[in-house]
């Protein structure tokens, strides 16, 4: 729904976007779908030239279709499979967590989630070398507890150059977190062709803490707002071959129904791989960090697998 | 800036009528500016003008970022948040159980939640704590102030003069002990009175004036920055009764958890709640999984 503009393309003047106008063609949606005979009758306007702003249009604006095998290439050329720092969680994930994908770890208050999101940002940023952008908008990260799992791993000087690979932004709020994301959008294109590029995983701790004031009541603006993010999450992760981590908190319907996903149905289309992370007893009664991870949803594997984690 | 107008904070009206005439990224309506944009999607002139000016705002705030301009105040690697980390002063509770298990007391930046049934010391220790955070940084304190949000009115100011006294006392024994100039000179503003008048307190009758403190906290701070610790007395108490919309009980406290997070992470406090437990064997927060979700430590 691109409004009309002089300069759009060659040959599309600010003459004859007025008398377009005054026929209500305001848009290239309007422009394109319009019988262009008709159009230049109307308009006084020359017919091949309406013929061939059309093409551009089109050529500029249209999605253009792509045949399987190459689609099958690139994305063995441009996919990474990203390891999560646990072994049992990995085998779960089918080796890794994949770029391109958007993959959600959801669990209740002190299952884990932020545990391992550190996990997973230490290990990619130690092992891997690569810049991890870490989104926290609970005010949960906890530099002294990833500085504890990297010397656990490694010695002393590889740790603090790991410390440095992962960019922490405190967002508390879901524009403040639409920001980021568009100026790592920014950072990201102007890197020109470099598949090594800075960025390779972005972790966002939580997303349902944004989000959860907006939804419900009368307004639907936090369903829309919700599905903005979720669109540019899912837009970044195809475009920059990022792998997407989000965590989401879980509900009940009632207070013996089952655990379920919070944020609703709409959020439930976003991630393509869904990981839900309890813990084996009640927490209060025995202090434990074992952990168990079900594979709520994937694309790859069969739902329903259990492993157990040490997020220790 | 290619940037989709959904993503930016204007009122759902003048959005919708700006998709309905189709612009859709930022670049666009900067391009038409107030005028035209005025005569495109028939609204006033001044509305116009404001809403160019809040989406500048945010993309001015994108364009410094990405240049690493210095409206970047919430951004840094993790080693330089470690760094933050282990400068940081802790709240201590001259329990030292307490303190072992929390990792050397109250941690400042972040919401620390105490429950406890009714009657197990949860008002006394949030008192205590309210003055200990203005033990001066020689005996070991953070020297800073406090605020005292009460939701239940069990705030007793008598018995703060007992702890206030008390503390005042172990510091002068500390100080004769060791007979240092610094701790001396500390002792000299540190007294009953000072402690007290440090404390502010303030008394929320029902949730409505609970939210209403909470949103204005952050001026209170700008006003008053040596407050390191703000108490929330009863965070539970007022949404547990005659709240027919469960849902949105969910939605301001979530809303509420959000605001504490900012204020605790921009003024670098340390936020206590005490909450209240139903009187039920089963030891799981009264309001459940969206608020149990708040706190980063729970003791």
């Amino acid at each position: 729904m691109v409004v009309l503009r002089a300069g759009l393309c060659p040959g599309l003047t600010e003459e004859m976007i007025q008398l377009l106008r005054a026929n209500d063609i305001r848009t290239v949606v309007d422009f394109v779908s319009s019988d262009l005979e008709d159009v230049a009758q109307k308009c006084s306007l020359s017919y091949k030239v309406l013929v061939a702003v059309r093409r551009v249009l089109l050529a500029q604006f249209s999605a253009f279709p792509a045949n399987g095998a190459d689609l099958y290439e690139e994305l063995k050329s441009s996919t990474a499979i990203l390891p999560t720092g646990s072994p049992s969680l990995d085998q779960l994930l089918d080796s890794g967590l994949y770029t391109g994908e958007v993959t959600e770890l959801m669990g209740a208050p002190g299952s884990g989630k932020t545990q391992v999101c550190l996990g997973i940002a230490g290990s990619v940023s130690l092992g891997l070398k690569q810049h991890v952008l870490f989104l926290d908008s609970t005010g949960g990260f906890t530099a002294s507890r990833l500085y504890q799992m990297l010397r656990a791993q490694a010695e002393d000087e590889e740790e603090q150059a790991a410390l440095q690979r992962i960019q922490v932004v405190r967002v508390f709020d879901v524009y403040e977190m639409l920001s980021a994301l568009q100026e790592l959008r920014d950072r990201l294109s102007q890197q020109v062709v470099s598949s090594a590029g800075p960025f390779k995983i972005v972790v966002i701790d939580s997303v349902s803490a944004v989000i959860y004031p907006l939804l419900g009541g009368k307004q639907s603006e936090g369903l829309a707002i919700m599905m903005q993010l979720a669109r540019e999450l899912k837009t970044l992760a195809r475009e920059f071959s990022l792998a997407v981590v989000v965590t989401n908190q879980v509900t009940r319907d009632s207070s013996t129904g089952p655990l379920k996903p919070a944020l609703g149905r709409s959020w439930s289309f976003v991630p393509s791989t869904r990981v839900l992370l309890e813990s084996k007893e009640a927490a209060w009664e025995k202090a434990t960090t074992q952990r168990v991870a079900s594979l709520a949803k994937s694309p790859r594997q069969p739902t329903g697998i259990q492993v157990e984690l040490d997020i220790g | 800036m290619q940037r989709d107008l959904g993503s930016l904070p204007l009122a759902p009206a003048l959005r919708a009528r700006l998709v309905a005439a189709g612009f859709q990224t930022v670049q666009e309506l900067l391009e038409t500016g107030p005028c035209g944009l005025s005569k495109e999607i028939g609204i006033s002139k001044e509305e116009a003008l404001e809403a160019l000016q809040v989406v500048r705002q945010e993309c001015h705030g994108d364009a410094a970022r990405t240049a690493g301009g210095s409206g970047a105040t919430r951004k840094c690697t993790a080693l330089e948040l470690l760094e933050e980390e282990q400068a940081q002063g802790f709240i201590i509770t001259f329990c030292s159980a307490l303190d072992n298990i929390l990792g050397g007391g109250v941690q400042l930046t972040k919401i620390t939640e105490i429950c406890g049934a009714p009657g197990v010391g949860k008002t006394q220790l949030c008192m205590q704590l309210a003055v200990d955070v203005q033990i001066p940084e020689c005996f070991g304190g953070v020297a800073g102030e406090a605020v005292f949000i009460d939701t239940e009115g069990s705030f007793m100011v008598d018995r703060v003069v007992d702890i206030a006294t008390a503390c005042v006392q172990h510091c002068q024994l500390i100080a004769e002990a060791h007979q240092e100039e610094d701790n001396l000179k500390a002792l000299e503003t540190f007294s009953l009175e000072s402690i007290l008048s440090h404390i502010y307190y303030f008394r929320c009758r029902d949730y409505t004036e609970l939210l209403a403190q909470v949103y204005l906290l952050p001026d209170f701070l700008s006003e008053h920055s040596k407050v390191r610790l703000v108490v929330v007395d009863g965070i539970a108490f007022p949404f547990r009764h005659d709240f027919e919309d469960l849902s949105l009980r969910t939605r301001l406290l979530n809303g509420l958890a959000q605001q504490l997070i900012i204020v605790a992470n921009d003024h670098k406090s340390a936020l206590q709640e005490g909450k209240e437990h139903s009187s039920t064997f089963r030891l799981g927060s009264a309001i459940g999984l969206a608020a149990e979700s708040v706190p980063s430590l729970l003791p």
